[in-house]
């Protein structure tokens, strides 16, 4: 059987600014690696300035890594090519406001090679699934930020990628336009399509990570299966179905026979994401 | 490589150029074709000072279209090629749009390439229209003074083969190949100053400083011909070394020489200019163009965002 090739890898990442007058050294991503499996969801999450953009700018090839590298379905992501698989959304977009939401979409369309009738169906698909069909004439400078967001979205999606990589997807948009991303990013979920994706808002990455990483001042400092990452490790779940109560009295009895064992609860043991995020960073910090 | 790779690259250019024109247009940039209008119809009434005798009369009015109509042509062809290549690049990246199409499976030389093409389409058409008004004037104008002088002539009993002289000369000021041969030198000078700027704007981080810059260099670059023999008559005494000449070679590289293209003079006074002078315009254009290009591209690759 054939190995599985990693959608995306990146190994030991390390890249250096220097700082426009004194030439300062900077280092923006130190030592990252992150593996992400075909079909999964990974949240990249971190505070402002801890280098969560320039990973994904180093992935997409727009900054050369200082060392390490990166690839995308083992393609060297500093190739062209390799962006035929990807399609990116960064933060904040503001598209060429003198076209309409259509024009946009065949705009991109035509720089992944598509044209024709495959082009003008995936267009109406496209603003189908982003809700922006009544809009599709209109000049992308009347658009809101929701509707920005979404197609942009679109155009990420028009060459039909195996990647997704978004940076910050819902920044700056409603409530509501926010749950409509967070929909269309199920639907990729659910159509197999890889999501990487970096946001602040740690209640949405949990809710559609399969993967986490915490990246603070350049570093992982946290990375694994999100259902592992908000497990608290020094206690333990029992999650039973049609468990009478005399059986939980039963096990409760059981367990107070066992010094040092303790019924904390019974539910569900978990840790939020954004506490687990404040610690992490936090305590990073203390260490510094 | 390829020819579907070439394709695919060919495609990937037209795209962008195509994008660059209609956002140019959509820019309405085309409003100056209507100053150009108002130069070309108020060229009609500028008085010269005429010291020829009356049987030329008439004619100076051909001369001053022609005059008016190539130097505003040079002028709003330089402004929109600079101004267009300076605006056009950082505006991309200070919108993250570029961030977009670089994320696409597009070449940054074919990027580059694109964006440049779609501002020379753009003189190009501007140009275009501007010859096309042009050369109507000049035709009807022509035809007016030539009508009028041919009968003065035959009024005053001149021989047939003087009013034929007569007739050749009056032709010769009004629309001919020469005169296409100087819209075209407009247009070659264009795409050098283009992509010099486009040179600038991969490395600067402002249009104001690509525009300054661009139009030093477009001034400067008229003299550089100049410049480059004085230098080498006052280091070397004389330009036939290899020394000197390599010098002079490498200057002549990094600056363009903007007064080779500067043809407009002849033209305008009637002067016929020789295909092979077209064509030695052509080379040269191409070689500052593709040079420029280049070296933008040389930057760019490097350029990280």
């Amino acid at each position: 059987m054939s190995e599985v090739v990693p959608a995306v890898e990146i190994c030991h990442l390390v890249k250096d600014f220097r700082t426009s007058f004194k030439r300062e050294l900077l280092r923006a991503v130190d030592d990252v690696s992150i593996r992400i499996m075909p079909g999964e969801v990974y949240g990249l999450i971190g505070p402002n300035g801890s280098g969560k953009s320039t990973t994904m700018k180093a992935l997409l090839g727009l900054v050369a890594p200082t060392s390490g590298r990166c690839s995308i379905f083992g393609k060297d992501s500093l190739q062209v090519d390799s962006r035929n698989e990807v399609g990116f959304l960064p933060e904040n977009p503001y598209f060429y406001k003198h076209l309409s939401g259509e024009e946009t979409l065949r705009f991109y369309g035509k720089l992944c090679g598509l044209g024709g009738t495959k082009l003008r169906d995936r267009i109406g698909e496209l603003l189908e699934l982003v809700d922006l069909v009544g809009a599709r004439h209109r000049r992308i400078g009347g658009y809101s930020k929701g509707m920005l967001q979404r197609i942009g979205l679109a155009q990420a999606l028009i060459q039909q990628p195996r990647l997704v990589i978004l940076d910050e997807p819902t920044a700056g948009v409603d409530p509501l336009g926010s749950r409509q991303i967070r929909d269309l990013i199920f639907k990729l979920k659910e159509q197999g399509i890889t999501v990487f994706l970096c946001s602040h808002l740690l209640e949405q990455v949990q809710e559609v990570c399969d993967h986490v990483g915490i990246i603070f001042r350049g570093r992982m400092v946290k990375e694994g299966r999100l259902e592992d990452l908000i497990a608290i490790e020094d206690q333990t779940e029992l999650v039973l179905r049609n468990a009478s109560p005399g059986l939980i009295a039963e096990i409760e009895a059981l367990i107070g026979k066992n010094a040092g064992v303790e019924l904390v609860r019974s539910g569900k043991p978990r840790t939020t994401l954004e506490r687990l995020f404040l610690r992490e960073t936090h305590g990073e910090e203390k260490t510094r | 490589m390829s020819i579907q790779q070439m394709t695919s690259h060919l495609s990937r250019v037209g795209v962008i150029m195509h994008h660059s024109f209609t956002q140019l247009v959509r820019m309405k940039v085309f409003y100056f074709l209507a100053f150009f209008a108002v130069i070309l119809i108020a060229s009609n009434f500028f008085n010269l000072p005429q010291h020829e005798g009356p049987e030329v009369a008439g004619a100076h009015v051909l001369t001053s279209i022609k005059s008016w109509s190539l130097g505003a042509m040079t002028l709003f062809s330089v402004v929109l090629s600079i101004v267009a290549t300076a605006l056009l690049l950082p505006k991309d990246v200070e919108d993250r749009t570029l961030y977009t199409i670089l994320a696409k499976p597009v070449p940054r030389i074919d990027y580059l390439a694109g964006k440049l093409l779609g501002v020379m389409s753009l003189v190009f058409v501007s140009l275009l229209i501007m010859d096309v008004l042009m050369v109507a004037i000049l035709q009807l104008r022509m035809n007016l003074v030539l009508d009028t002088q041919v009968a003065l002539a035959v009024a005053s009993g001149w021989p047939a083969a003087d009013v034929e002289n007569l007739k050749k000369e009056i032709i010769s000021q009004g629309p001919t190949l020469s005169l296409q041969g100087a819209v075209f030198a407009v247009f070659l000078r264009s795409m050098v100053i283009a992509s010099f700027a486009l040179m600038i704007s991969t490395f600067s981080t402002s249009t104001l400083f690509t525009t300054i810059v661009s139009f030093l260099i477009y001034f400067i670059g008229h003299f550089q011909a100049d410049a480059r023999m004085i230098y080498m008559n006052q280091a070397f005494g004389s330009d036939d070394g290899w020394l000197s000449q390599s010098i002079g070679l490498l200057v002549a590289l990094v600056l363009p020489d903007f007064q080779i293209f500067n043809v407009i003079d002849a033209v305008v006074q009637g002067k016929l200019m020789p295909l092979a002078v077209m064509a030695e315009l052509a080379g040269m254009g191409l070689f500052y163009f593709g040079f420029y290009l280049f070296a933008s591209w040389f930057i760019f690759a490097e350029k990280e965002f």
